[in-house]
């Protein structure tokens, strides 16, 4: 109890003493946020493709964290709308046959054994086709392009 | 134990293999080789941050850390799925320029307006806003303050505002973003049925044959239920989806129809289709008889704008002008029975929701203008479109609502919702879904859905709003006020009967000095309110005071005067309530970043600043005129009373004897911190006590909640309200589902606001003497009516704006996801290819869109998700540096008060 207490107020020493430290930086509103300019102004707004002018061409981007959904390395806009007698996607990426293999290059990334099965009425049964509630493939895979975060973001950046 | 990503990925291969061949849940078998691999992780159950759909999510997290999240397949509303918003919940928290110090603007050691912002400590950062607000409130009294609150604060959020503010300060002064976003959709429900909330749940997508949806682009804005959607579409044939829009956008892909209309005139189809079910005598005479009257309003009610020129900029004074008197054209004339031409005070401003019995010849008088050809004529929103094609869509349109063994739901949102007359055409979904008696059943009924997490749960059933009070009640009702003031533990007559400012009124006053304190929590008010222009020069340039706790610095962040940083949701305990009544709620999973504190802590920490002495006196209220008040205000409660003047608001309003009842620590934590409570340091648990004193008020009066601790039940994914004897309620109002209907009446349209009216005819009141209808819902005529702004010679394009799918409300979360940002970098002006031609722009060309209030800059896309017809343009809101709020009009649906941002006049041009 006694060593706890001690600890705590030594912690406290030393918090009090790193924050007295520095002198208070004063920082302009105009600097904050994701526009680093007045709100009255009028930004340059910037023009931008996405990456990956041919599908199939294109390297698996890195995932997000374990089972995000994967960004697609590929230009989309010629293959939108998805609609319910045209998803140009599933064209492509309908390779049941390839899953567990490891891919050759150019081939594209298998929709996975989880978009087979229905969660809704029956989650313990890999079925012959793609779930219709994924058939927006839209809804969770996006197209990435070529710009620079406005924000770096500390997500994943482990410390151990 | 490590593992390598070469061995995990190996496995994960090996997994998904085995599951193939065997059969068995890939995502259980990744689960379990995960847990293998991950031994340090903490999975606990969470809620989506973002939309109103309130999917179930899972989260790990590790030293402190969210590490991951998945959907949770055990949540009903979501099966396992989320969408690209949904999956990025873990890396909201994780901007590297988070809030992490209150910032006070400071020159010389001293607050200045005109200062730099400066970290300062918790208690200096209280000690300026507490000084701010005394010198305000003694000179302005109860009206001279005003909170902005949100739809995306937790339920217990919004109840500490609203009791601090109600009862601690007796200001009705509070309002919530969730103003711009369910205002009229509110004023609808407690209009037609006298009770607000809808009365059908998610399941109706499964259990339905037809889906219309009206101003809803759920492939975009709720991305889940449209999985819902399209699963039960594309499962069934018989399954018709009608898309009717002002945009063809995403959720047109799965439609079987979609409807191009032009905007507002989703007024006149629906008068059309509830015109082909009265001649083709379609109407359901056993439950319209039993279970509905009929009624109609006022058509002079303005249109939401100030009345007065005196803050307007020269180019706004004509159409601001409208407010007053209006020139009627040709189909709005047509539409109301009036003549062309004709000149309309609008003498019933101050008098919108005012409305009276009629009969059923008169609603079929009303309807009678709404013909095909009128209708067809008067909508038709594409210009490339034939006559005769359009004319078989609404032709098409009304059979499948008249089909007799078609079951019919209808969903809508912001089109509906953000409109000048959002109230009525709210009110005619539900006309016509009575008329048919397809209503609060399984897979028949008129969806509201709502836009944020918690709108519904928080903004509207705590009732954080300008003129409400818990469970429904508004502060307008002597009995409602009696009723809080007795849970309250209140002196008879502390709260004020006065409505105060809504949204958009609230930043009216500031530009014109009656407000001079703000505090805004979990909101951007000074990006998403349209007309910006006036408000965020309102902010800098007037004497005033505004506090914005934030996760991160956006628009208002940087016209306040001072910033708390905020804990984002998994830093905090909450709860958010859904657009299917679905209560969920949640445990703080790591903790905040920094001296970033829970907004909660904030509340209940200011509120130590104040004695009763200085808020229970006597208070000027201008303007108040009520029965047993002195005119313009409120009492001395304080003399005579039990209380202390030197007790202050926190043992008063929230340390209660009973709230201190509530331990903290608490079991039901599972090793899960609170900093709200361990901060406070008084033992007691805020978000649970809290809680259970807010669910007093709707135990037992059809708004029943069950215990905080069942809600973290593991077998528990949220429950909809009422939750009566543990059972939640799926369909209300319906005998079979819901126990406050009466015994054999089959449906009792129970709620009671304004169920005693006088009656009428289609121009007013002919008997004051009001007839009581207990138990029934309103059937109202409501007439076409033009937008107040159309475009012109100068301003010729329509501009409507909205969300995104990968981006959030104003960006200031997603945009600072790399993946996210990535998707959609900036917002885009969607144009039709020969519009742009004719400006002399091309896709990805730069061009101001420039209306009579402001101007931003934008890039041209002609070949995008959004494919406006000629002569509209779209213009999404996520992003402060496409600040189209600056373009937007702030005209609001008069009874509602809820702006319109789907419909103004623009130019276009190159820059």
């Amino acid at each position: 109890m006694r060593l706890h207490q001690l600890v705590a107020g030594l912690f406290l020493v030393i918090a009090a003493s790193v924050q007295a430290a520095p002198v208070a930086k004063s920082i302009p509103a105009d600097s904050m946020g994701l526009s680093k300019t007045s709100v009255f102004d009028t930004p340059e707004p910037q023009v931008y493709q996405y990456k990956g002018e041919m599908a199939g061409q294109n390297k698996v981007l890195p995932r997000a964290y374990l089972n995000a959904p994967p960004q697609i390395p590929h230009d989309i806009a010629d293959f939108l709308p998805i609609t319910k007698d045209n998803n140009m996607c599933i064209a492509c990426h309908t390779l049941p046959d390839q899953w567990g293999k490891v891919r050759e290059p150019g081939t594209a990334t298998p929709i996975p054994p989880s978009h087979y099965t229905d969660l809704r009425r029956d989650r313990n049964k890999v079925t012959d086709h793609l779930i219709n509630a994924r058939f927006n493939c839209n809804q969770c895979h996006v197209p990435q392009a070529n710009t620079t975060p406005l924000v770096e973001n500390t997500f994943g950046k482990r410390s151990r | 134990m490590t593992v390598s990503r070469r061995d995990f990925l190996k496995q994960s291969v090996m997994v998904s293999s085995a599951a193939a061949t065997v059969g068995l849940p890939v995502g259980e078998l990744a689960e379990a080789a995960v847990v293998n691999a991950e031994t340090g992780w903490r999975w606990d159950r969470g809620v989506c941050r973002f939309c109103g759909v309130g999917c179930g999510i899972q989260i790990a997290t590790e030293k402190g850390k969210i590490v991951a999240t998945k959907a949770d397949v055990d949540s009903p509303v979501n099966r396992g799925l989320n969408c690209i918003k949904g999956y990025f919940n873990g890396k909201i928290p994780y901007g590297k320029d988070r809030l992490t110090q209150p910032l006070l603007r400071m020159k010389n050691g001293k607050f200045d307006k005109q200062g730099d912002f400066v970290p300062v400590s918790w208690e200096r950062a209280f000690e300026e806003m507490t000084a701010q607000f005394k010198r305000h409130y003694q000179e302005l009294g109860p009206t001279g303050i005003g909170f902005f609150g949100s739809g995306q604060q937790t339920v217990q959020e919004g109840y500490a505002a609203v009791k601090l503010f109600k009862a601690g300060f007796r200001s009705n002064n509070i309002d919530p973003n969730a103003r711009h976003c369910m205002a009229s959709a509110v004023a609808g429900f407690m209009q037609t049925f006298g009770i607000d909330e809808p009365s059908g749940n998610y399941d109706d997508i499964e259990l339905t044959d037809t889906m219309v949806l009206w101003g809803a682009n759920m492939a975009e804005m709720h991305p889940v239920l449209f999985t819902r959607i399209t699963d039960r579409k594309l499962n069934d044939d018989n399954v018709k989806l009608i898309n009717l829009t002002t945009v063809s956008n995403m959720s047109s892909g799965i439609a079987d129809v979609e409807i191009i209309f032009r905007p507002q005139t989703d007024l006149a189809i629906w008068n059309y289709i509830a015109r082909e079910i009265v001649t083709r005598d379609a109407v359901n005479w056993d439950f319209v008889n039993k279970h509905c009257v009929f009624a109609t309003g006022p058509t002079d009610i303005g249109y939401g704008m100030r009345g007065s020129d005196k803050y307007d900029y020269p180019a706004e004074k004509d159409v601001n002008g409208r407010e007053l008197t209006m020139q009627l054209g040709d189909a709005e004339a047509i539409g109301q029975g009036k003549k062309s031409g004709a000149t309309v005070a609008q003498n019933n401003r101050g008098t919108a929701g005012k409305h009276w019995l009629i009969t059923f010849e008169d609603f079929k008088k009303g309807l009678e203008p709404y013909t095909l050809d009128f209708v067809a004529e008067l909508a038709k929103g594409d210009a490339e479109e034939s006559l005769d094609s359009f004319k078989a869509k609404l032709k098409l349109l009304a059979d499948l609502y008249i089909e007799q063994s078609r079951k019919v739901v209808s969903f809508w949102t912001m089109g509906f919702n953000q409109h000048q007359r959002g109230t009525w055409v709210n009110e005619q979904a539900y006309m016509v879904h009575l008329l048919l008696g397809k209503q609060a059943m399984p897979g028949n009924g008129a969806f509201s859905l709502t836009g944020q997490p918690s709108a519904c749960g928080t903004a509207r059933e705590v009732g954080v709003f300008s003129h409400r009070l818990p469970a429904d009640m508004v502060v307008d009702n002597p009995d409602h006020r009696t009723h809080s003031e007795a849970l309250w533990k209140l002196p008879a007559k502390t709260l004020n009967p006065k409505i105060g400012s809504h949204f958009t009124k609230l930043l009216r006053d500031l530009e014109d000095g009656q407000v001079r304190w703000a505090w805004v929590q979990v909101c951007n008010p000074f990006q998403d309110t349209a007309n910006a222009n006036h408000w965020i020069k309102a902010a800098r340039e007037k004497d005033n005071f505004i506090i914005v706790s934030d996760v991160y610095p956006g628009i208002s962040t940087k016209v306040a005067d001072l910033v708390l940083p905020s804990a984002i949701i998994f830093e905090k305990w909450g709860a958010y309530g859904n657009a299917e009544r679905r209560t969920q709620m949640w445990r703080e999973q790591v903790p905040p970043p920094g001296q970033a504190r829970t907004d909660l802590w904030q509340i209940i920490e200011f509120s130590k600043r104040f004695k009763l002495k200085e808020l229970w006196g006597e208070q000027k209220i201008p303007g108040l005129k009520e029965e047993g008040y002195a005119d313009g205000k409120l009492p001395d409660v304080l003399t005579g009373s039990s209380y202390s003047p030197e007790a202050s608001l926190y043992e008063v309003l929230f340390a209660t004897p009973d709230n201190k009842q509530f331990k903290w620590p608490d079991a039901v934590s599972k090793g899960h911190d609170n900093q709200t409570a361990t901060i406070l340091g008084d033992h007691w648990f805020p978000e649970k006590a809290l809680f259970e004193e807010y669910a007093g008020f709707g135990r037992g009066h059809a708004h029943d909640l069950a215990n905080f601790d069942v809600y973290f039940q593991d077998d528990v994914r949220g429950l909809k309200w009422p939750v009566v004897n543990g059972r939640e309620t799926h369909w209300r109002f319906n005998e079979e589902y819901d126990p406050y209907v009466k015994k054999g009446s089959g449906f009792d349209f129970y709620g009671s606001a304004f169920k005693s009216l006088p009656s009428g005819n289609l121009d007013g009141i002919t008997n004051p003497a009001k007839t009581a209808f207990p138990g029934k819902a309103k059937i109202f005529f409501r007439p076409y009516a033009a937008p107040v702004e159309q475009p012109d010679g100068e301003y010729d394009m329509w501009l409507s704006t909205g969300r995104v799918l990968e981006h959030w409300h104003s960006g200031t979360m997603t945009r600072r996801v790399r993946e996210l940002h990535f998707a959609v970098p900036a917002a885009l002006i969607y144009m039709h290819p020969e519009d742009a031609k004719a400006r002399g722009l091309k896709r990805q060309s730069v061009a101001w869109v420039e209306s009579r209030r402001g101007k931003v800059k934008a890039v041209v896309e002609t070949n995008g998700r959004n494919r406006p017809p000629k002569g509209l343009v779209y213009v999404p809101w996520f992003d402060e540096g496409v600040f189209i709020n600056k373009v937007t009009l702030d005209a609001t649906c008069p009874i509602s008060k809820q702006t319109d941002f789907k419909k103004c006049a623009v130019k276009i041009y190159k820059a």
